[in-house]
């Protein structure tokens, strides 16, 4: 009686035989990424496409598109300092929602980051709060604290410090609240993860050549988190330029940026090819700010690995 | 140029006391290792002295003036650690310069200091690399250098050496040693490695279980150690349990074993009549096949039972009477055979009793 190998044994365990199992074994990883490739095609590309094209239709009054293509929707959009001052207030909403987003994350992240806290769960649900409520009731949250009749500007009138009270909402001021607010989390983590990267011995080498816990933190931590405040800044601006929800509640379409203007042409309006060329233009001009911010950042973080 | 002084440091995490009460002198120039197994408290005792870790009593002194109090950045120290810690975003140039634009010291001194601390540590022509392009020896002596260049009161190193391979660590050790001497800064050197300890240190301060259990050069450690940790820790021993039955001179004395009396030294006064242990290492035992007849040269009997050949000697495992074993290093040469009947020679001069 013979007794087989154990390694024998493993390679009688083939996923399939010949040739067709061959093919499958050296294409394994490639087969797999095959759904999410299907899911995004149909779901994703195929949407995209269809809006691009419908960019480029002749506007009618009577149907959703006439017959023919025009560039007319695009020179249109381009050439009225109207939409073009939406698409920059838009932009401009998008860069102060990430800055201010950055700055009041990045001390939360490094806290997280280096405490050892028993605590350190709850700390995370806190950090992650704003995405465990739906967008709606955050919303109303917002307004009940905001409104004209809100409770703060309750409290101010009573006490007499404003007596027409303050203008808090349906502006841009309780927009970008509502925006900081819920993209936090995704300001907070990929920094967190970044600090959790750099080595706390790092810190103490520059305290023993004589950098105070300032200078460590801008001359030793924020350039090392630098991948992280990049990647959180990207998921904040994109994430801005292209909010709804927020806008039409806190603002109620008197903050005017261009999600809720293409849905206003969209669906008020009725004009599809204006709109999808708005949102094309929307999607272009994000796009182009987020590579040059790429470009522009990984120059600073040149040294690093 | 700086004396460090700790005085009754403690340092408790919860319900470990990590530092019990160490005091320790260390004279201008010297370099002091604290040697100890992981968790003896020698790094605790390192950061302290940095500023990282606030004591919870005692204090630290540079020249007598109480530093404890002061936050590591205003101590002027340079730091060695054990992963290095240089600052992967920037070159090694911007690295040494770190510490001396913090100290606000103008370009054109900068440059020298730069050009001839890369000197002393050979790297010269590496400045634009960064740490990463760097081999673990480069990188070690780009940390050595961007700690003196700043020219700091005391150094401090903690087991900077760990993460080099073995030839690089031999080497490394005799560089540290000859560069610490040629810059003549106070040193202290936190190891587990009781070869480059004894390498390197004017002073070895041996720790166990947050206290001090020796301070001496690395001759009095090795052949005169205080307890059996301190020589168990460091080298092999042979240790025989007995009781004083006799002191013959100043510090010698006749201790009655299960072996038979041996004639023994003691760093300590004894009493008649107390117990003690005698630590003999094996490379001062010589095996014959009689018993010695020169006097204060102690004979054991035995049976050889392992012989074993390691080139640069050959080592012998003899049982003698109830059950011990000796392990004994003789010549590579030597003869004896397993089972050969033989007898253990060692002078007195080489058997220490050390506290129980």
């Amino acid at each position: 009686m013979t007794v087989e190998s154990p390694q024998l044994a493993v390679q009688r365990v083939p996923i399939a035989r010949g040739a067709v199992g061959a093919w499958l074994r050296a294409n394994l990883a490639a087969l797999l990424v095959l759904p999410i490739l299907v899911f995004l095609g149909c779901f994703l590309v195929a949407p995209y496409v269809d809006m691009l094209v419908m960019s480029f239709r002749n506007p009618s009054t009577t149907s959703v598109f006439a017959p023919g293509y025009t560039i007319g929707n695009y020179t249109k959009a381009l050439s009225d300092p109207y939409y073009l001052g939406v698409l920059a207030k838009t932009i401009a909403f998008g860069v102060v929602t990430t800055a201010i987003c950055a700055v009041i994350a990045y001390p939360v992240a490094y806290h997280l980051a280096r405490t050892r806290s028993r605590f350190k769960g709850l700390l995370y649900v806190g950090v992650l709060s704003p995405l465990l409520v739906g967008v709606v009731v955050r919303c109303y949250g917002w307004i009940i604290l905001l409104a004209n009749n809100g409770l703060i500007n309750n409290a101010v009138k009573k006490l007499g410090l404003a007596p027409h009270g303050l203008p808090l909402m349906y502006n841009a001021l309780g927009v970008g609240v509502g925006l900081v607010h819920v993209f936090l989390p995704f300001m907070i983590l990929p920094i967190l993860s970044a600090i959790q990267g750099i080595d706390p011995a790092l810190e103490e080498a520059a305290q023993s050549l004589g950098a105070s816990r300032t200078r460590t933190m801008f001359r030793i931590v924020v350039p090392l988190s630098l991948p992280g405040i990049q990647a959180g800044s990207i998921l904040v601006f994109a994430l801005t330029i292209s909010a709804y929800v927020i806008p039409i509640l806190l603002g109620a379409l008197k903050v005017k940026i261009m999600p809720t203007l293409v849905i206003q042409l969209l669906i008020d309006a009725f004009l599809w090819p204006f709109g999808a060329a708005l949102a094309f233009i929307l999607a272009a001009s994000g796009a182009a700010i987020i590579y040059l911010f790429i470009r522009v950042t990984g120059r600073w973080m040149k040294g690093m690995a | 140029m700086t004396t460090l002084t700790i005085s009754g440091l403690t340092k408790r995490f919860g319900e470990l006391t990590a530092v019990d009460d160490i005091s320790l002198d260390i004279a201008d120039g010297e370099l002091v290792s604290l040697l100890g197994p992981s968790g003896c408290g020698k790094t605790t005792t390192l950061r302290a002295i940095a500023g990282f870790v606030q004591p919870d009593a005692g204090a630290i002194l540079f020249d007598g003036v109480d530093i404890t109090a002061l936050a590591p950045e205003r101590r002027d120290i340079g730091m060695v650690f054990q992963n290095y810690a240089l600052f992967p975003h920037m070159t090694v140039r911007q690295n040494l310069r770190f510490g001396l634009e913090m100290r606000r010291v103008g370009q054109k001194e900068m440059a020298e200091r730069i050009g001839k601390v890369l000197e002393i540590v050979q790297l010269a022509g590496l400045e634009e690399r960064y740490p990463r392009q760097l081999s673990g020896g480069q990188q070690q002596r780009v940390a050595l250098a961007r700690g003196l260049v700043i020219e700091p009161r005391v150094l401090l190193l903690d087991e900077p050496l760990a993460n080099l391979d073995a030839k690089l660590r031999e080497e490394m050790r005799f560089f540290i040693r000859s560069l610490q001497k040629r810059v003549g800064i106070t040193t202290v050197y936190v190891t587990h490695d009781q070869a480059e300890a004894m390498v390197i240190s004017d002073r070895i301060v041996v720790m166990f279980d947050g206290r001090i259990r020796q301070v001496g050069d690395a001759t009095a450690i090795y052949s005169r150690p205080a307890t059996r940790e301190v020589a168990d820790f460091i080298g092999l021993s042979n240790f025989i349990d007995g009781r004083v039955t006799a002191r013959t001179d100043d510090d010698r004395y006749t201790v009655e074993t299960p072996l038979g009396a041996v004639q023994c030294r003691s760093a300590v006064a004894l009493a008649v009549g107390s117990p003690a242990t005698i630590v003999v290492r094996p490379e001062s035992i010589k095996l014959s096949r009689a018993p010695s007849t020169e006097s204060g040269v102690n004979s054991i009997a035995g049976k050889v039972r392992d012989r074993f050949y390691l080139g640069n000697i050959a080592g012998y495992r003899v049982a003698c009477a109830d059950g011990a074993i000796i392990q004994v290093q003789e010549e590579p040469w030597h003869a004896s055979a397993v089972s050969d009947e033989v007898w253990c020679l060692f002078t007195s001069d080489l058997a220490w009793i050390i506290r129980r």
